[in-house]
């Protein structure tokens, strides 16, 4: 595997996108960043411009008006990118799947590689699933040549 | 055939300026304006090849122009006195009275002082400027033919007074380079004062209030620096009874003699280069046609108080008014470069650069070594090519869009993609390596290195003036991106050409500097230029044409791929120029620059710089008495 | 110009760039300690360099490309006039350049944010150009000549014995040019938004990956001639160098944001005087 694949895998930079969560989810997935979880260890950064993201997390239920945005940044981000949904809201729309102005779980708008069920999910397993998602990442990357 | 060269350099502008004012059809002004640009360009070129020589053509020898030159000290005087008392200008009154007072005194009491042995003396200094004048100065009256039939188009003139103006415009022309060859002070002194009266014709050209204010502020300030040089040339003939310029240069004749006099003749020269606490006058320049503030700024005009100082540098090695001149000359580089960053009014911008630029030629004039007159004269020439770059092209966006403010000319690479990168190119040209500008104020910097003061302001004055440029050229590049450019408002090839010309004299002189410098050095310096930083230069062209090959590459890469939608904190952009937000609506979308005004504000920094720079100025010319 | 330069020079080209990566892979390990976290593998900024070359993204303007690519050349350029052993001067203008180029291409780009950031880059150009090349001319003076090799070479006694006083604007310089907290206004070193980040928003993939790049050959120069302090000899230097390092990022970890107008109005002038001052004694003694 050539060098500049290999970077793509151990550089993966993250960025955080609030759809409609109730913000339980998104306390969780900064709580990788800190001394307990060091979720640089693997080379991620936070960054918070989608231009140079190359994961999309995402956490909370998408409604009309946030969709838009989801889509505009999952648009703006280079390829290849992976996108996780993180917690019940962004894998389903959880417990608000049924309010009026709830259009569902992200994968209603974009494409979703990983799912992190949860309420509110775990840092453990929001770390677990990047590295899911650069598994899959790896498995196209080696498809590809 | 030097004579004959001299002759078309010095008189044929002016002829040709009157056959301009008898003939007035515009075909005849036409083809006379670029007759003259191309004698006078070819003229100078056969100059520089015979540099240096000396020269004594009858035209500037004879008994009889030296007795013109004499009346005309009286007669441009009582002309500024008769324009003053028509306009009741109380400054310009006492002023010209003055210079009309030392002009009878000096008639009636001096001796006759020796004959001048070389009407013409010509120097690299003198050539340069002679070349500076005949290129850049013709490429912007060829300008001037479609801007002022546009000018007065717009203006819906009765008249026209387009004959007058070109008349005024190319005679300015013939006697900057009467005073850039002639060798006889009272011939110099004549010219000086005829680019005053040119100066001021210009300005008030429109006629309307604020050029008439203008105009007048010029007079005053330029008769001012007429008193100066008057008396400084009459002390002179009293102390030595010489008026050869070279022979008055020679630091051998000033040994422990009074400075008065250089002191007094260098003030002058930099009441005519605007410097402060004179900077007003040019500024009120800017009311003009931009043809007028192109040649003011960049070839004319201010030039020649430069070239009054570069030419007494000699005499300044190593005394206390060289010191001082130098410290007052950073000090103008460090204040001008202050005020043109926290300017929006592009116009502006050019003037305080071109004050401070004018400032850093000064400070080399103050130091008076060899290798800082050299640096000072690279930077004269490349100053002149790339100010008058960037003012034609900031005239033409006028033209264009109707404003001058550089908010308003956001974005002009999309509407007139040719002048726009041309400004930008002579922006960046004015503060990046390896172009002439940088590489000239460097070399001031090393020459100045006993003075630290006027070093540090220097290096002040530099770090501002790079914000201010390249905020300059990115505003042209900056806003909403068009998807393909409109045509060109007017492209008359009499616009584009001077452009194009101007901007390669602009790179060519800019990369050209260190030959310049060579040529300009004595032959024992000009050796062991290519040993220190100016060698660096050569090879750095060579990186930037690789540079600007890949980037070409690059820049043709990504022209032909479809652009990223703007990001705007995640909201989606419909249309270039607008964000869709709330209610679904697209809202506009206002950019602006930051000009810092509370630090960089021009009416407190004109009061404090404006005070200071006048008691260095004041101390220079005490300076002469200790 | 001899071949021993030229061996410098090729040597400046290849090795500035790496070296200033593993600076960068330094800094991010130590800041991660002094955090109590591991922190990434110490190559971390190559594999991060690796990824946005690999990276397909249209460009937000079609001259960002051009301007990336002459900020690379500018500071590669730096590099080499500096390992050759060149005036010191030129040097750093050649350095401005890159960064005007930077400041170009975030201006040419489409998203506000970028043109803000543009805005704040110059300013921060504004405030340490004149305070480094202040220390420059104290260097100069103690050292007799403006070339790498006559200040390297300028006795057993270490320049930073007669100037003490460069050293906040030494360390105010390092802190902006390597894009530090408290003075990380226009491009913070650190993953984070479009204000403190904004001269980047525009630039991707592989123009981003270049960026990066140069902006590791600008901290070699920059920390190289702050080793000038105490030039005694290689290792002296690179201790000087590590030393800088350590502080300029203790100091990022303990340090909030300040405004862009502080630095301009009292960081800067502070800094800029001290430095001044020490000049003049320089020529006063």
């Amino acid at each position: 595997m050539s060098f500049l694949k290999k970077s793509q895998i151990k550089s993966p930079w993250l960025l955080h996108f609030d759809c409609g969560s109730c913000n339980g989810c998104d306390i969780e997935t900064l709580a990788c960043l800190t001394p307990v979880y060091d979720i640089e260890r693997f080379g991620i950064v936070n960054v918070g411009n989608p231009r140079h993201a190359d994961v999309l997390i995402v956490t909370g239920t998408v409604n009309p008006r946030n969709a838009v945005i989801l889509k505009n940044l999952y648009d703006q981000m280079p390829t290849p990118k992976l996108v996780i949904a993180v917690g019940a809201c962004g894998c389903t729309g959880g417990v608000f799947r049924e309010a009026p102005n709830v259009l569902g779980g992200v994968d209603k708008i974009i494409p979703v590689d990983v799912y992190v069920p949860g309420c509110p999910a775990k840092p453990e397993a929001i770390m677990d699933a990047v590295v899911a998602g650069l598994g899959k990442l790896k498995g196209i990357l080696e498809g590809s040549k | 055939m030097l004579d004959a060269y001299i002759g078309v350099l010095v008189l044929w502008p002016l002829v040709a300026g009157l056959l301009c004012l008898v003939l007035r059809s515009p075909g005849a002004r036409k083809a006379l304006v670029l007759l003259t640009s191309a004698a006078l360009a070819v003229c100078a070129v056969g100059l520089a090849s015979q540099t240096p020589f000396t020269a004594n053509p009858n035209f500037l020898a004879s008994e009889g122009t030296l007795k013109v030159a004499e009346a005309l000290a009286i007669v441009f005087p009582a002309y500024f006195l008769l324009r003053g008392l028509m306009e009741k200008h109380a400054l310009v009154i006492i002023f010209s009275c003055l210079q009309l007072a030392l002009a009878i005194w000096g008639m009636m009491n001096m001796n006759e002082p020796q004959t001048v042995q070389n009407a013409v003396v010509c120097d690299g200094l003198s050539v340069t400027l002679a070349l500076v004048v005949a290129i850049i100065g013709s490429l912007i009256a060829i300008f001037a033919i479609p801007y002022m039939q546009h000018h007065e188009d717009h203006l819906k003139l009765a008249k026209s007074k387009q004959p007058a103006f070109f008349l005024v415009l190319l005679a300015f022309l013939g006697f900057m380079n009467g005073m850039a060859l002639s060798n006889d002070l009272r011939v110099f002194e004549a010219c000086f004062e005829a680019t005053t009266l040119c100066s001021f014709l210009l300005i008030g050209h429109d006629n309307t209030p604020v050029a008439r204010q203008s105009a007048f502020r010029a007079l005053w300030m330029n008769a001012l620096g007429g008193v100066f040089l008057h008396s400084g040339v009459l002390l002179v003939q009293k102390q030595f009874g010489v008026v050869d310029i070279h022979a008055v240069v020679n630091p051998a004749l000033w040994t422990g003699a009074s400075m008065l006099p250089v002191a007094l003749i260098v003030a002058a020269g930099c009441v005519k280069a605007a410097q402060m606490p004179f900077q007003k006058w040019l500024l009120g320049a800017m009311v003009a046609p931009t043809p007028v503030s192109a040649l003011l700024h960049s070839s004319t005009m201010v030039k020649a108080g430069v070239f009054l100082c570069l030419r007494f540098s000699p005499v300044l090695t190593n005394t206390t008014i060289g010191a001082i001149l130098a410290l007052s000359g950073a000090f103008t580089f460090f204040a001008g470069s202050a005020m043109s960053l926290g300017q929006s009014n592009a116009k502006k911008v050019l003037a305080y650069s071109t004050i401070a630029n004018l400032g850093l030629i000064i400070v080399c004039a103050g130091i008076g070594t060899p290798v800082a007159v050299a640096a000072g004269i690279v930077l004269l020439a490349v100053h002149a090519a790339t100010k008058g770059l960037l003012f034609l092209c900031v005239g033409d966006m006028e033209q264009t869009i109707g404003s001058r403010d550089l908010e308003d000319l956001r974005g002009m690479v999309g509407k007139s993609p040719v002048t726009a990168l041309a400004a930008c190119a002579g922006a960046l040209g004015m503060v990046l390596p390896p172009m002439g500008m940088l590489v000239g104020k460097w070399a001031t910097i090393e020459a100045a290195k006993s003075n630290p003061v006027v070093m540090a302001l220097i290096l002040l004055g530099s770090a501002l003036a790079v914000v201010c440029w390249v905020r300059f050229a990115g505003t042209l590049m900056s806003g909403k991106p068009l998807p393909t450019p409109e045509k060109a408002h007017h492209s008359s090839p009499l616009t584009n050409m001077p452009l194009m010309t101007m901007l390669a004299c602009a790179i060519g002189l800019g990369m050209a500097a260190p030959w310049i410098d060579a040529l300009m050095l004595p032959n024992a310096d000009a050796a062991s230029v290519f040993t220190t930083g100016w060698g660096l230069m050569p090879p750095l062209f060579i990186v930037c044409l690789l540079a600007w090959m890949v980037g070409m590459k690059v820049l043709g890469r990504q022209t032909a791929v479809p652009q990223a939608s703007p990001y705007m904190g995640g909201l989606p952009s419909a249309e270039p120029g607008t964000f869709v937000g709330a209610l679904g609506k697209n809202w506009a979308l206002t950019e602006g620059n930051e000009y810092a005004t509370e630090i960089f504000g021009e009416s407190g920094w004109t009061k404090f710089a404006g005070t200071l720079a006048g008691l260095l100025l004041l101390a220079m010319v005490g300076g002469a008495f200790i | 110009m001899n071949l021993t330069t030229f061996y410098l020079a090729v040597a400046g080209l290849i090795l500035a760039p790496l070296v200033g990566g593993l600076v960068s892979g330094v800094d991010r390990v130590v800041t991660a300690r002094l955090q109590s976290r591991l922190g990434p593998p110490l190559l971390q900024p190559f594999y991060d360099v690796g990824k946005l070359m690999s990276k397909i993204i249209a460009p937000a303007s079609h001259w960002q490309g051009m301007f990336v690519r002459w900020a690379l050349v500018a500071s590669l350029a730096a590099d080499v006039v500096l390992f050759a052993g060149g005036d010191v001067l030129m040097c750093f203008f050649i350095q401005a350049a890159s960064a005007s180029f930077v400041a170009m291409g975030a201006f040419s780009g489409s998203s506000p944010y970028s043109k803000l950031g543009a805005q704040r880059e110059l300013f921060q150009m504004l405030c340490y150009e004149p305070i480094f090349l202040v220390s420059v001319l104290c260097m100069a003076k103690a050292a007799g000549g403006f070339d790498a090799n006559t200040i390297m070479n300028a006795g057993a006694q270490p320049l930073l014995y007669k100037m003490p006083f460069i050293i906040p604007g030494l360390v105010f310089v390092l802190l902006v040019k390597m894009r530090k907290s408290p003075f990380d206004l226009s491009a913070c070193h650190h993953g984070h938004q479009e204000l403190v980040r904004g001269v980047f928003t525009d630039f991707a993939g592989r123009d981003f990956a270049l960026l990066e790049v140069a902006h590791w050959a600008d901290v070699v120069v920059i920390l190289w001639i702050c080793s000038f302090l105490w030039a005694t000899g290689p290792l002296q230097m690179v201790v000087v160098a590590l030393v800088a390092l350590f502080v300029i990022i203790l100091i990022d970890n303990v340090s909030a944001r300040l405004t862009w107008r502080h630095m301009v109005k009292v960081a800067a002038p502070l800094t800029f005087v001290l430095a001044f001052a020490n000049l003049m004694w320089l020529y006063l003694e």
